[in-house]
């Protein structure tokens, strides 16, 4: 009992310890995944071998020269007279003229123009895709061998910076182009190709959802994704401008939707978990709005500072109100995919975190950003979420159609077996008022007039018996012919009590027993017996009954009923009538002899009565009396088979 | 048929005889004075009602069809009146219509017109005796009638509330073609009792006031109210 106390605590207090304890189990998992993260984030991308590296520099900025080591944070920002100039020095070995030689820069901000002994052989502007800083784009550029000398070359690298962010320039390699390639090459993969698809799936998603809120308009959530997949997309292929373009303006506001995508992305969130949309719920496009008002006003220069004010922390921002929502939700449901979205949201915030840091120069790196590719990896999250849903709602529509279906078929097969009963029954009525209206005109006229003539014959003389025989007889068989119109339900035994009684009657003025047993459980039922069937089988009887009266000289009758099982294992009704008088020979054809002319006629009528109903007709007779023996049919016929 | 039929103590039993047909009434009449019985007969209602006046018979038998009115009518009156006197109806098919609308106005029970003289006597000592013919037919009737049919089968109206699932299993074993003896062995009953059950059957039936055949015909969804 107090065992039972002790385990039985309040159930508030059991659901808050549980979710406490799902809390803890959530934040553990993303503290996890966040560490991951950040392991993974450290790990220093595959770098050419050292002996190509050009490390020294001189760095010449404005008016003031110094000597540096990359790879180098310049401090100036966008002063056009002030983009910093590296020049260094690297040496070729004339002795290779064959191998080409390249120049490869792993990374730079925001642009960079490289020239070998005075000569521009790279100028990352010409790419649309450097030119974004977001994207931790890599250059390669081979050096034409005619303006290589053997032994030292003059390396200059002018960064150009636009804002928002500082200069950077990584270490730059110089050396065969073999070698340097596969490097190149492999950033360009992470950094070039990777987003281009996942912003092609981006644009994918983006059509099906448009389709899915169209033809769902109930369901806001799908559209707002939409729109962030479109912004997203249109952002990705846009370049950045760098000179005063009629576009610039546009461009520029495109570039910078990232808060607005954010907000787009917060927004499905909450609608796709369900949530009540909050009355300050616009405020999530406000930043997004004010930049693109700002940039189409005041030009980029005023839109790339304040995005780094206002953009970049409302990105944050609202990945922190993601993961608070994704992970809120995990706690109620426990669903799939919450846990996958929040898990998600983690990996992206890490790496916003991880960028901003490098941004304002916190932690020093390579400044090399991962938002916008782990910003894929929610994407990724994302459409793994809907199709989850999408086949989980299909799931339920099949199931549900499934439901229905059989439902459907269960109502009919009801209806059939209800409309066949009421057919059933309302056959039977009509049986029964037919039978109710034949016994009344019965009971008036013939009946009356067949006990009249019973009664007259008897006060006659012995001639006259013969008459009352026959008008009894005519009585029994009204009676018979009425009671076999009865509704007895296929059961024959019902039937059998009638005529035992009638037997009785007929019997008792000959002074012989009737033995009447039944084997249980009696006969089994027909639900297909009809009238015609019982009459049929209860003539037959009595024609047993009659012929052991009328020639036997029995003096006790015994009628059995039993249930035989045939040998295909069915149950088989089987009555037997038998009698202790004497037998007679039955010639070899079954018939009864020439001298029972009579007799064998009677016997003839019990074959054909049999026959008629598909019953089965045994007679054996001999010194110890005579028996018939009946076999009634697994199912009685519908129609007559002799008619 | 039986030593009993000489009893003495039939000759005390008066026996009302209501029947319009002459050849059955003189058949009924010859098998009944043969037994012994006290035997007034009647051809009309009128007749029969004159025949109560003189006093209370031990036993009515009565058609139902008579020249002028219904032996129904006779049957209540005397049940009414003569609260002990046996009544049986005179039946040519033994049918439930008659029966069953004859016992359900205070008749225990029914008589074939061309039953054998030594049944028609040993019948009605029967009846005196506390016990009740019944055939199979009749108790199949009654035991459908105990089945909850949404539409009673046609026939006359019959209250079957009042019975014990043990009657209803004698009806079924009466149906079926089963003997007293072998109904009173299967039900654990011995086999005396049966018979009494029978008439204890046919007064359950018995619809008694003008007030319970309204409750009665309300119960069984006749009477809408």
């Amino acid at each position: 009992m107090s065992e039972d106390a002790a385990i039985e605590a309040p159930p508030g207090e059991v659901r808050r310890r549980l979710q406490v304890s799902r809390l803890l189990q959530y934040v553990l998992l993303q503290v996890l995944i966040a560490a991951a993260c950040g392991f993974i984030l450290r790990q220093p991308l595959p770098a050419p071998p050292q002996s190509f590296a050009v490390t020294e520099f001189r760095l010449r900025q404005g008016d003031t020269e110094r000597s540096v080591t990359l790879p180098h944070f310049a401090s100036a920002r966008s002063a056009a007279d002030d983009q910093p100039t590296y020049s260094g020095r690297f040496t070729w070995p004339a002795e290779q003229p064959q191998r080409a030689w390249s120049i490869y820069l792993p990374r730079f901000t925001n642009a960079a123009e490289v020239a070998v002994n005075g000569v521009a052989v790279l100028d990352s502007r010409r790419d649309p895709v450097a030119n974004r800083p977001d994207r931790s784009t890599p250059q390669i550029a081979v050096i034409p061998s005619a303006l290589l000398h053997g032994g030292s070359n003059e390396l200059t690298i002018r960064v150009l910076v636009w804002g928002p962010i500082s200069a950077f320039l990584d270490t730059p390699y110089v050396g065969p182009d073999d070698i340097l390639r596969p490097y190149y090459d492999r950033r360009a993969l992470l950094f070039v190709t990777l987003p281009i698809v996942f912003s092609a799936w981006q644009a994918i998603l983006a059509v099906i959802l448009s389709i899915m809120w169209v033809m769902r308009r109930h369901e806001p959530a799908y559209g707002m994704l939409a729109a962030a997949m479109a912004v997203g997309v249109l952002q990705a292929f846009l370049s950045t401008p760098i000179d005063n373009s009629p576009y610039a303006g546009l461009n520029a506001i495109a570039i910078a939707s990232a808060p607005l995508e954010s907000g787009l992305v917060l927004a499905f969130a909450i609608l796709f978990f369900g949530r009540k949309w909050p009355r300050w719920g616009a405020l999530i496009f406000a930043p997004g709005i004010i930049l693109a008002m700002t940039g189409l006003i005041s030009g980029q220069a005023a839109v790339r500072s304040l995005y780094l004010f206002i953009g970049t922390p409302t990105v944050g921002i609202c990945l922190i109100v993601i993961a608070v929502i994704a992970g809120n939700v995990v706690l109620r449901r426990q669903d799939a995919a919450s846990i996958l979205l929040g898990c998600a949201v983690t990996i992206v915030l890490t790496s916003w975190i991880h960028d901003m840091l490098s941004v304002l120069q916190i932690v020093p790196d390579r400044r090399i950003f991962f938002s916008r590719l782990s910003y894929s990896a929610m994407l990724v999250a994302i459409g793994a979420a809907l199709t989850w849903r999408f086949a989980r709602a299909l799931n339920q529509v099949d199931s549900f159609a499934g439901r229905l279906v059989t439902q459907v078929r269960e109502a009919e097969d009801k209806l059939k077996a209800s409309f066949a009963r009421e057919e059933e029954r309302a056959r039977a009525a009509a049986l029964a008022r037919e039978r109710t209206r034949l016994m009344r005109d019965l009971h008036d006229g013939l009946g009356g007039q067949l006990v009249s003539i019973v009664a007259l014959s008897e006060r006659g003389n012995d001639a006259s018996a013969g008459i009352g025989d026959a008008a009894r007889a005519a009585l029994k068989d009204l009676r018979l012919v009425i009671d076999s119109m009865d509704d007895i339900g296929g059961d024959l035994m019902l039937a059998l009590g009638s005529w035992r009684e009638r037997a009785m009657a007929q019997l008792r003025p000959h002074d012989i027993e009737l033995d009447w047993t039944i084997t249980p459980p009696g006969l089994p039922v027909h639900p297909e017996l009809r009238p015609w069937h019982v009459i049929q089988i209860m003539r037959l009887l009595d024609e047993a009954l009659t012929n052991a009266v009328k020639h036997s000289g029995a003096r006790r009758i015994t009628v059995s009923i039993e249930t035989l099982r045939d040998v295909d294992g069915l149950d088989q009704g089987c009555i037997t009538i038998a009698n202790d008088g004497k037998g007679f020979a039955l010639a070899a054809d079954g018939e009864a002899p020439a001298e029972g002319a009579k007799a064998g006629r009677g016997l003839r009528n019990m074959q054909s009565r049999a026959a008629r109903c598909g019953a089965g007709l045994d007679l054996t007779s001999g010194a110890g009396g005579t028996q018939v023996r009946l076999t009634l049919p697994h199912r009685f016929p519908d129609s007559d088979g002799s008619a | 048929m039986t030593p009993l039929s000489d009893e003495p103590l039939s000759q005390a039993i008066s026996v009302l005889l209501v029947e319009d047909d002459a050849p059955t009434l003189w058949r009924l009449q010859d098998a009944l004075t043969k037994a012994g019985y006290q035997v007034r007969a009647a051809a009309t209602l009128a007749e029969a009602k004159a025949g109560l006046a003189q006093g209370a018979p031990k036993v009515l038998l009565t058609d139902l069809q008579l020249p002028d009115g219904h032996g129904i009518d006779l049957i209540r009156e005397t049940r009414q009146r003569f609260p002990d006197t046996e009544i049986m109806v005179i039946s040519i098919l033994g049918d439930e219509e008659s029966v069953i609308s004859a016992i359900t106005v205070g008749a225990t029970g029914y008589l074939l017109k061309d039953a054998f003289p030594t049944d028609i006597a040993a019948t009605v000592r029967d009846l005196v005796a506390g016990h009740s013919p019944i055939s199979a037919s009749i108790a199949r009737f009654i035991v459908r009638r105990t089945q909850n049919n949404p539409e009673p089968p046609p026939g006359p109206p019959l209250n079957t509330a009042k019975l014990t699932p043990r009657e209803i299993d004698i009806l079924w074993g009466i149906a079926k073609g089963f003997s007293y003896a072998e109904i009173a062995g299967h039900l654990g009953l011995s086999r005396q009792t049966v018979p009494g059950h029978i008439k204890s059957i046919y007064r359950k039936l018995e619809v008694h006031t003008r007030g319970e055949a309204v409750f009665e015909a309300v119960q069984q969804g006749l009477i809408r109210l």
